[in-house]
């Protein structure tokens, strides 16, 4: 981890062996591939196929004796080798367009997708020209004062070395936690 | 008789509350301090009025009061004592009770913590409390009266929805409504400072940041309860499905996570002042909107909890309090001018202002998917069902983002910072994310997302780690022992440190939902007793069902020997319940939890024959997003508590209400 290695660091080795713990966890993990593929299929239809008689919840989801029953089907539909793509028209014809839990990709509903995606780009337009605009603005009225108060990289580097040092070795020991930030938020 | 006082005093209350209304804004309007403490005066009696109130409909409940039609509609026979909580929160006109009493004891306390520290805001700020509290008391007493009467007795009553008698449904649904109901806590102080034309002194920002972390937390945890008891009763192996209902509760939670995060830039730097009363705004609205969707707004739900047709009463107050918001604002936005700009884009107040964003547009979208059923209907006659894939595709890359900026945000410095310095003050969660992908690949976790979402997670934790570590160090170079030097650390700091372990905390939900979405395996399996089959590592016996009948209900308990490896996990059993007067089936879900994952077993399809279907599931690390939540509030607790150096009030006036000289 970083220049941690140049100094004896127990707490490093404690991230570490935190960092391993967490990943072991991780390991134990099971995963999807231990089930036949034709039943992982089945399950991705089941959560997008709503259960007609009871909204909002998938036919994975509900223990409605529909839902059990449109679960068989699309078992059975699977081992005759339909497409997911065919379960779904099939569930379309006899319940509409409201049993698929997530809308359709074409025609008049693709609205549903396109207004976030549109949203999200132009949001993040907007937000990046703001910030453009309100630092362009402050320099404009701090002027000079403002230019020359911006250290070369040269002094920042001095002055965060400083810091650092401070901080790491034998400086006031209080400084980074007390006076460092008295009631800043953390983000 | 009781009953007869209960009623009384709603009426009182409202009569009260009104009177508080007119007279704090005009007392805060000519100036008279008079008029504004009197006001508010009137504006503390409402809780004690509204405990008589309480008082009644429990009383009521508890004697089996039949005439009442509530307590008819609500509660019967058999039902015991103890369940007058939730059955007193069961319905509409109770829960709005119950809503009004929990809502003026907060915005009393609210009122009380301004009088010393914003004199100024105080009229316009209790104003503001008393036109919710005055709303809510005029639906209650006009159009939907708990304690109304019947015109006989009845011998008996319908009983209560026997899905609400668990222990997560006594404290979900009255948080959740707490919760919902708190957002007007900083928003009245926030727009109440705006009307009294003191929005840009930064003054009001210390009471409406504590207030907001308040209404923060509770909401928070009423989000987590909610999602524990789905996942343990509701029997779908899952927490969250993004139901309108649970869509409703989260907008507001969403621009309120905004706007604490936002109101500190606005303490440090007096920016965004503008923007922190928009936020403020946006959530309270929207936490109207979801009492609105809660109480029979027109979107299909599987909470169908304190339905009524009075919701487009909801949507008209809402609508007013938005147009009001916005007049005072475009009244009062010449004082929001801010006195600092942004020095850089690269700084942790841009970094701030785009975790803003981000936490509005995933509120947005989601607004944008629950209504739009709605929309679909009017304009094609068509519902489309716009449900959890949708969510999940659109707003999880969003909230990805999110946690890359909760780890990065609070390590970038104030005003201004370059490439060179963010690298150097990354190197620790950086070098930690890198080592974190690699071991998780030699593992085999392959999945792109989630390897993505779990390297963001480790760079957030080990910025998080390495700010306790350097901190404690060098501490503890003064002769504190280590624990010491941390725990006076946290103190030093609480603001701080508070939100780090809130973002810790924040960190384990995630993962908890990345394993369990990622990684879960779930298997519907017939079974007869005896047979042995097995999931991931567990190996289990079907023992049999016990069935055993009571007066209200029939259970069924399936009872399991299960297996890990080598090891004797025991018996776990299940119970599937059934409630003839309800026709409603509720199941136990047996889970045996622990911090790696929970093996979870519910009862899916009863044969005729002796076989079962049985559904299980291995959910990995679900254990930490229920560990999440006391670390959480403990986190918020540690945040919001007062330093313990005292913060001179800044604004005082000999005679302690100051409006005389304004």
């Amino acid at each position: 981890m970083g220049k941690s290695g140049t100094q004896r660091d127990p707490f490093a080795l404690v991230a570490i062996v935190g960092l391993v713990a967490v990943v072991l966890v991780l390991a134990a993990c099971s995963t999807n591939s231990e089930l036949p593929e034709l039943e992982q299929r089945a399950q991705s239809i089941n959560r997008v196929v709503m259960c007609p008689v009871c909204p909002g919840e998938s036919i994975d989801q509900s223990q409605n004796p529909l839902s059990l029953r449109m679960r068989a089907i699309v078992v059975e539909k699977l081992e005759q080798g339909w497409s997911n793509g065919d379960i779904y028209d099939f569930f379309v014809e006899r319940y509409g367009p409201r049993v698929l839990l997530e809308p359709p990709t074409q025609g008049v509903n693709l609205v549903v997708w396109l207004v976030p995606l549109i949203g999200v780009i132009v949001g993040g337009a907007l937000l990046f020209f703001v910030m453009r605009l309100m630092v362009r603005s402050s320099g404009e009225r701090h002027g000079e004062a403002e230019r020359e108060a911006v250290l070369t990289d040269e002094e920042r580097e001095r002055y965060f070395g400083r810091i650092e040092t401070a901080l790491t070795a034998d400086g006031p020991a209080t400084d980074s936690a007390d006076r460092d930030d008295e009631d800043g938020g953390v983000g | 008789m009781i009953v007869d006082a209960g009623n009384l005093a709603m009426v009182v209350a409202l009569l009260v509350s009104a009177y508080g209304v007119l007279g704090s804004f005009l007392g805060g309007w000519r100036r008279s301090p008079a008029l504004v403490d009197s006001s508010r005066y009137a504006l503390y009696s409402v809780p004690v009025l509204l405990l008589i109130s309480v008082y009644a409909l429990v009383y009521a409940f508890v004697t089996k009061d039949f005439s009442v039609a509530y307590v008819v509609e609500n509660s019967n026979l058999a039902m015991p004592d103890r369940y007058a909580w939730v059955a007193f929160y069961a319905g509409n006109a109770g829960s709005l009770l119950f809503i009004a009493f929990v809502y003026s004891v907060m915005a009393v306390a609210v009122a009380a913590s301004m009088v010393r520290r914003l004199p100024y805001t105080l009229p316009y700020a209790t104003g503001l409390l008393g036109v919710l509290l005055s709303f809510f008391l005029f639906v209650i007493v006009f159009l939907a009266n708990p304690l109304d009467r019947l015109a006989f007795a009845l011998p008996d009553g319908q009983g209560i929805n026997p899905l609400l008698v668990h222990f997560g449904m006594f404290i979900h649904p009255p948080m959740q409504m707490a919760g919902l109901v708190s957002v007007a806590l900083p928003f009245s102080i926030a727009m109440g400072a705006l009307m009294a034309g003191r929005g840009g002194r930064d003054e009001w920002v210390d009471l409406g940041r504590m207030w907001g972390m308040v209404s923060w937390l509770i909401l928070t945890i009423g989000l987590l309860l909610g999602s524990w008891w789905a996942y343990t009763i509701l029997g779908w192996g899952g927490y969250w499905a993004w139901d309108p209902v649970e869509n409703s509760a989260l907008m507001p939670w969403l621009a309120l996570t905004a706007f604490v995060h936002s109101v500190m830039v606005q303490k440090r730097r007096g920016m965004f002042r503008m923007w922190n009363i928009v936020l403020v705004t946006v959530a309270f609205t929207l936490a109207q909107m979801g009492m609105f969707i809660n109480r029979g707004g027109p979107v299909p739900s599987v909470h169908s909890f304190g339905q009524s047709t009075m919701g487009w009463l909801f949507l008209v107050f809402m609508g007013v309090t938005l147009l009001g918001s916005l007049a005072v604002f475009a009244w009062r936005s010449g004082s929001l001018k801010s006195r600092e700009r942004l020095d850089s884009i690269l700084s942790r107040e841009s970094a701030f202002l785009t975790q803003n964003v981000l936490f509005l547009a995933v509120a947005m979208v989601t607004l944008w998917g629950t209504i739009y059923p709605v929309i679909s209907e009017a304009t094609q006659g068509l519902t489309i069902t716009v449900g959890r894939p949708f969510f999940d595709r659109v707003n999880g890359p969003l909230l990805l983002i999110l946690v890359f900026l909760m780890g990065v945000g609070p390590l970038l410095p104030w005003r201004r910072a370059s490439a060179s310095n963010v690298l150097h003050a990354l190197r620790y969660p950086l070098g930690s994310a890198a080592i974190g992908v690699v071991l998780l690949l030699v593992i085999g976790v392959r999945q792109p997302v989630a390897l993505m979402a779990l390297a963001v997670i480790i760079m957030g934790t080990g910025g998080i780690v390495h700010e306790w570590v350097r901190g404690t160090r060098s501490r503890s170079r003064k002769g504190e022992s280590y624990p010491v030097a941390f725990g006076r650390l946290l103190a030093a700091n609480r603001p701080r440190y508070g939100g780090y372990i809130v973002h810790l905390s924040i960190a384990m939900l995630a993962v908890g939902l990345i394993g369990s979405s990622f990684y879960d395996l779930q298997r519907d399996i017939p079974m007869m007793p005896g047979d042995t089959r097995s999931l991931g590592d567990y190996s289990f016996t079907y023992l049999g069902v016990s069935e055993r009948s009571f007066s209200d209900r029939d259970e069924g308990t399936a009872s399991f020997a299960v297996t890990s490896g080598d090891r004797d996990l025991g018996i776990m059993s299940t119970t599937r319940t059934f409630y003839p007067d309800f026709r409603i089936a509720a199941t136990r879900a047996a889970i045996r939890s622990t911090p790696l994952e929970d093996f979870y077993i519910v009862p899916s399809e009863f044969g005729e024959d002796g076989q079962t279907v049985f559904r299980f599931y291995v959910n990995p690390l679900v254990w930490w997003m229920w560990a999440s939540g006391p670390l959480l509030a403990l986190g918020t607790l540690l945040a919001v508590s007062p330093r313990r150096r005292l913060a001179p009030a800044q604004v005082t006036s000999p005679d302690g209400i100051g409006l005389a000289r304004v």
